[in-house]
């Protein structure tokens, strides 16, 4: 009888538990979180630290100056790009939030913070480390160090 | 208490079925409410599970033999002990110690989601409620259910297997469990992935923690089984690639190939329809070990006829769950698409890509000749068997391989490596292991593959080595810290790349102990008291193996122990004594009467272990009665050089997964980032 009784209240208070969010309209979240990564600044982030890793192997003395040049190269042209990408992508989802202005200039403060010792290059603009001689993206030679 | 096991073991399968509708629907109609009461279905099922599982620990306790699974797993005598564990002793209670485990497995998931990854979590509660669903709908249905009643009570029951009585049966098992069932939450997590459209990076990084935290148990689970065999089994080894060994090795491939391949895919975008079906097949695979080990399959071997229900159902199931998510991948193969291509052959990207494929190809390997024998007996009707040295001949060299990459892969560069990257890194490390290689074969080894493998091993310990070395130097110069910091920092600011690499140093332990294995000191001798064996050790010195006598007690220690003959021997080594040294023969009142368990001797070092086994007493009656005529034993001495590297490299592979799995500094820097300030971390760190 105890047991009989013990059932049919576990069994009871399951049932009750599980549909009650339907008789009193209690909802579960379905939307993403605001602190949750976006898929831009996933890439970002993925962008950002595969340029530490390649300073980081550089440093350690695992990479040579040339392969570091290179690819320490390609991998700021692809973080720039994923923190284009990344800004638009949030100016887009946070309309009016903040200005096209504010924007902007953040995306100036960004790039000028990663290349604040960088040279662009007069062709095709890429922007290169202080001491290149030669363009990492298109080879042509860079005025300001060939004439220092 | 156990009835009102059963009752809640019937009340779990509405609940779980209900839990599955509820959240594929949810996720569907993106209704709050079904989604929350989905959830909330899974605590309660959970609940149940728990409550079955109390019943079924009563009924073992309480001694209710009128339970089959009971009367068939226990004893009266049984200590206490194990009759705890007589929950996951046998088939039966192990199905419903499985479901339990997923079930707390899929709480955790629940709640620690419960105000995040919201997108996913009406699929993940869905997908996670059908696999608990499955495991409820075997225990009732499938001819298993553990609180079957037989039509009489027996006055005792027929006791545990008494190579179960042994301590790591109690920690075995659940460790194995914790990792296979733990594969279910990343499994989910793509599920909900593949039907709720977001394939972006968001899935790999909620899957990867997940799939590291099973592969941490997994692996465990199977350095413990390894040791329990070593321990307990008494024939000197600890892997035979049986069935249900290489069950457990099948999902730690295919999971190892995933960590190694989702980087690629974070990093460069690729590979994304792989690391799904990986997943899925990772998955499937633990089902399959389930299948495979507790499904009754391997011990009717030798009567198909017999019906097989629970294999049919488990046949179905995972045909089932591959089909799919195969139709799943193929509708969602144009976001899935590779964002880049690989550049060079010699690359990291192409180093993980082998390892994947070697790693896919052992599977492989060990998946067909696991199932060859039950395929081919089933179809010719003839028993075949695929021992030891087919899969020894086929995974040594893959193994080699895998070892190799092990070294090559953390330090060849992303995206093309030029020659000057790969002398500048492996110059030296080619060196150390030729150089090892060299001394060994002056010193006399001559086994092409030990030697192969202690070679390749000095390689990668000196990548590694050199990797920390050069982190720290670096780190110490730029920070201005002292190299014990610089060291700790290195560590600990990106735990998953140096906790992988303390992964890699432990595989090169585990697999210099397994190359030890060639040399191998195998001795058998009858012995009667005061003779002395001479033996002598791969490293050269000798030992000297004097057997003293058999020494007897009945009754005593184990309660269902009936007799143990203990036989006495003294090792010395070049003279001078070391340790005495028992090996027994015994008795369990349970069980086969005439069966006699082995219980070894070991000496363990850190370079060999001395290992003793009572193979035969002459005469046992005569040893029970203490007659000084009936002495006699055959008895086996083993030399296992650097077995113990094995259990020590198992130890550092759950140190390097543990700091892998620890919560990073990621999170912490990302909220700083998002705050709008810099890091405080300096950039040269920071990294994977």
């Amino acid at each position: 009888m105890g047991v009989a009784l013990g059932a049919a209240l576990i069994a009871l208070s399951a049932v009750l538990f599980i549909v009650q969010p339907m008789f009193r309209g209690l909802h579960a979240s379905l939307e993403r979180e605001d602190d949750e990564m976006t898929d831009t600044e996933a890439r970002k982030r993925v962008a950002l630290l595969a340029l530490r890793d390649v300073e980081y192997d550089f440093l350690a003395g695992k990479l040579d100056e040339q392969d570091y040049r290179s690819l320490k190269g390609e991998l700021t042209a692809e973080a720039l790009a994923a923190l284009e990408a990344d800004e638009s992508s949030k100016s887009l989802s946070a309309v009016g939030a903040r200005g096209p202005d504010g924007i902007e200039a953040e995306i100036a403060l960004a790039r000028q913070r990663m290349f604040a010792d960088m040279v662009a290059c007069d062709a095709c603009s890429f922007a290169n480390e202080a001491e290149s001689r030669f363009c990492s993206a298109c080879g042509s030679a860079l005025l300001s160090t060939a004439a220092g | 208490m156990t009835l009102l096991g059963e009752f809640a073991l019937w009340i779990a399968l509405p609940l779980t079925m209900w839990g599955m509708v509820m959240g594929f629907a949810g996720g569907r109609t993106q209704r709050g409410d079904m989604v929350l009461s989905a959830e909330r279905s899974i605590y309660a099922s959970s609940l149940a599970l728990t409550i079955a599982s109390a019943g079924i620990i009563a009924a073992f306790v309480g001694d209710r033999f009128e339970y089959w699974y009971v009367a068939n797993y226990s004893n009266i005598n049984l200590e206490f002990f194990y009759k705890v564990t007589g929950l996951w002793a046998g088939q039966r209670g192990s199905l419903l110690f499985w479901a339990l485990i997923l079930s707390y497995f899929a709480c955790a998931a629940v709640f620690m989601n419960r105000n995040k990854n919201r997108e996913f979590m009406p699929y993940v509660a869905g997908v996670l409620q059908t696999i608990m669903w499955f495991f409820v709908v075997v225990l009732l249905f499938a001819d298993v259910n553990p609180f079957e009643r037989l039509p009489f009570a027996p006055a005792d029951g027929r006791g545990l297997n008494p190579q179960l009585q042994n301590y790591w049966m109690t920690i075995h098992p659940p460790t194995l469990y914790l990792g296979f069932t733990s594969f279910t939450v990343p499994f989910a997590f793509a599920v909900a992935a593949l039907l709720n459209g977001r394939l972006d990076a968001r899935w790999i990084q909620l899957t990867r923690r997940w799939i590291l935290l099973s592969w941490f148990f997994l692996s465990i689970g199977i350095v413990f089984g390894m040791r329990w065999a070593y321990e307990e089994l008494g024939w000197g080894g600890y892997w035979f690639w049986d069935p249900v060994e290489n069950a457990s090795l099948l999902p730690w491939l295919t999971a190892t190939a995933f960590l190694h391949s989702i980087q690629i895919q974070e990093t460069r975008g690729m590979l994304k329809v792989w690391n799904m079906s990986l997943v899925v097949v990772t998955f499937v695979l633990t089902i399959f070990a389930t299948f495979l080990t507790r499904s009754g399959l391997i011990e009717s071997v030798h009567s198909f006829a017999q019906e097989l229900k629970i294999a049919y159902i488990f046949l179905g199931f995972m045909t089932s769950i591959l089909g799919a998510s195969v139709v799943l991948i193929l509708y969602r193969r144009e976001s899935l698409q590779s964002e880049n291509q690989i550049e060079s052959f010699v690359s990291r990207e192409s180093a993980f890509l082998f390892n994947n494929l070697i790693l896919l190809g052992a599977a492989f390997a060990v998946f067909w000749g696991t199932i060859f024998p039950l395929v081919a007996e089933g179809v010719t009707g003839q028993a075949i068997s695929v021992g030891p040295p087919f899969f020894n001949r086929v995974n040594i060299p893959i193994g080699l391989v895998l070892l190799t990459l092990a070294g090559i892969g953390p330090v060849i560069a992303w995206r093309r490596a030029s020659k000057k990257n790969l002398q500048r890194n492996f110059q030296w490390p080619v060196a150390v292991g030729l150089v090892v290689v060299a001394a060994l074969w002056v010193s006399g080894a001559r086994h092409l593959y030990a030697l192969a493998t202690w070679g390749i091993g000095a390689f990668v310990t000196t990548v590694i080595a050199v990797e920390f070395f050069k982190g720290t130097r670096a780190r110490a110069r730029i920070e201005g810290e002292g190299y014990p910091l610089a060291f700790f920092h290195l560590v600990t600011r990106n735990r998953r790349r140096w906790g992988g690499y303390i992964v890699h140093m432990a595989m090169v332990l585990i697999f210099a102990g397994f190359a030890g294995s060639a040399y191998n000191v195998d001795e058998r001798v009858h012995v009667q008291p005061g003779d002395v064996v001479n033996v002598e050790s791969p490293f050269g010195h000798t030992y000297q193996m004097s057997y003293e006598g058999l020494s007897v007690s009945q009754g005593k220690g184990q309660r269902n122990l009936d007799f143990q003959v203990i036989a006495l021997v003294t090792a010395s080594r070049d003279g001078k004594v070391l340790e005495r040294m028992t090996t027994e023969k015994r008795r369990y009142v349970t069980g086969d009467p005439g069966q006699l368990i082995t219980e070894v001797g070991i000496r363990s070092t850190f370079f060999e272990d001395l290992y003793l086994i009572l193979s035969a007493v002459d005469d046992a009656d005569g040893a029970l009665r203490n007659d000084p005529n009936a002495q006699g034993i055959d008895l086996e001495i083993l030399i296992k050089p650097l077995v113990n590297w094995i259990w020590i490299g198992g130890f550092m592979l759950a140190i390097g997964a543990l700091i892998g799995l620890w919560p990073s500094a990621d999170k912490r820097r990302l909220a700083m980032e998002s705050a709008g300030q810099e890091p405080s971390e300096p950039v040269v760190v920071g990294a994977s």
